[in-house]
């Protein structure tokens, strides 16, 4: 058995809503985070994001001044700031399909539909620390390689050329962490 | 102890039209090995919400008043962006709060009117006696909440408010067929719950 070492991680909260940052924060100190910043809208969060260098960043999707949206490519800009490779958990009570597509384009690393519940919260967290998925870099594209599967019946284009076509499988840290 | 240079450069490998970059994980030294099986953090974390649950009715009643109070600013002086929007961030978030605030039966009046925000492309075409009828929905709904019956109640206000608002977005957006697929596809990603 594997577990969080919660008080080793910095979460970074940006929602609008003071009530859902609460919750967020009541859940996270549950769960023994000691380190959780705020912000209330995208242009403090980027700042706060820049300040505090977050070990995960957690983000509403509608939000004054820009969303969270903006923000997530904003943090993915190559460059642009210390860490375009933060897990980006997006928080939403948006779950329809052009929605869910969007925030994968953008860089989004998970996706958390509301209503939010500690169990969900906690699993989406393991996720990001344990099995970190690699970043894809194309043209139009920068963020956590958008594959988590192989389909073996799927009969469409490939659209990444020069080989290596597979999903790139990482061994999940909770397997290394036990052997 | 500072990690070496060699250890903080993510490797990359380089194809025709991609890169594949995998940056060191920083995040490897939250885990470790459960040793205590008393530890239990989602319990901690279930029952730390469940303290905070008490303050959860009057949040509930906090968002109806911000509602409203858009509502009423979009009277005074009609849609401009800021009124649309703190109407659409006020029914957005009631929407997303309404299950884990104890108040399951607003959601759907409070997504339809969301619906209504978002998928309209001209909102100066959005009637007021809709928005108010959904606004009113949502006030009452919550007032009305203890009800044994207000499942039932509710789901019948949201559906012809639903009624309503679909046939209305049909003919907004009769003129792009394919985002209206889009709209009236099911939704993807399951909830959180």
């Amino acid at each position: 058995m594997v577990r969080i070492n919660f008080n080793r991680l910095r979460f970074l909260v940006i929602d609008d809503n003071a009530h859902m940052r609460r919750i967020l924060r009541t859940l996270l100190h549950g769960f023994g985070t000691r380190e959780v910043y705020e912000a209330e809208d995208g242009a403090a969060g980027l700042e706060a994001f820049t300040h505090y260098m977050p070990d995960i960043v957690l983000t509403d999707w509608v939000m004054p001044i820009f969303d969270g949206l903006e923000l997530a490519q904003m943090i993915r800009q190559p460059g642009a700031n210390s860490n375009p490779y933060v897990p980006i958990i997006m928080l939403s009570g948006h779950s329809e399909k052009k929605r869910v597509v969007s925030a994968r384009d953008a860089g989004i690393t998970e996706f958390l539909a509301k209503p939010i519940s500690a169990k969900a919260l906690y699993e989406r967290v393991l996720n990001v620390v344990a099995n970190p998925r690699p970043f894809i870099k194309t043209k139009t594209y920068f963020g956590p390689d958008r594959r988590r599967n192989v389909n073996p019946n799927y009969v469409g284009p490939e659209r990444r050329k020069g080989g290596k076509t597979d999903v790139i499988r990482q061994q999940p840290l909770l397997d290394k962490v036990v052997s | 102890m500072a990690p070496s240079p060699k250890n903080s450069a993510p490797s990359v490998a380089t194809f025709a039209d991609h890169e594949v970059i995998t940056p060191p994980n920083k995040l490897r030294k939250a885990l470790a090995p459960a040793t205590d099986p008393k530890d239990d953090p989602l319990a901690r974390a279930e029952a730390a919400l469940a303290q905070l649950s008490s303050e959860f009715t009057g949040w509930m009643h906090a968002e109806c008043e911000r509602l409203e109070a858009a509502r009423q600013q979009m009277k005074r002086i009609g849609f401009t962006e800021q009124t649309y929007g703190e109407l659409f961030r006020a029914c957005h978030d009631i929407k997303g709060e309404a299950v884990t605030f104890g108040f399951p039966s607003v959601s759907g009046a409070a997504e339809s009117l969301w619906r209504l925000l978002e998928h309209t492309p001209d909102m100066t075409r959005i009637p007021q006696a809709l928005i108010d009828q959904h606004v009113d929905a949502v006030r009452a709904i919550v007032r009305e909440n203890a009800r044994p019956d207000i499942a039932g109640v509710a789901e019948t206000l949201t559906r012809r408010l639903r009624e309503v608002t679909d046939e209305f977005l049909r003919l907004e957006n009769r003129d792009r067929p394919d985002y209206l697929e889009s709209i009236f596809a099911p939704p993807l990603s399951p909830s959180g719950a």
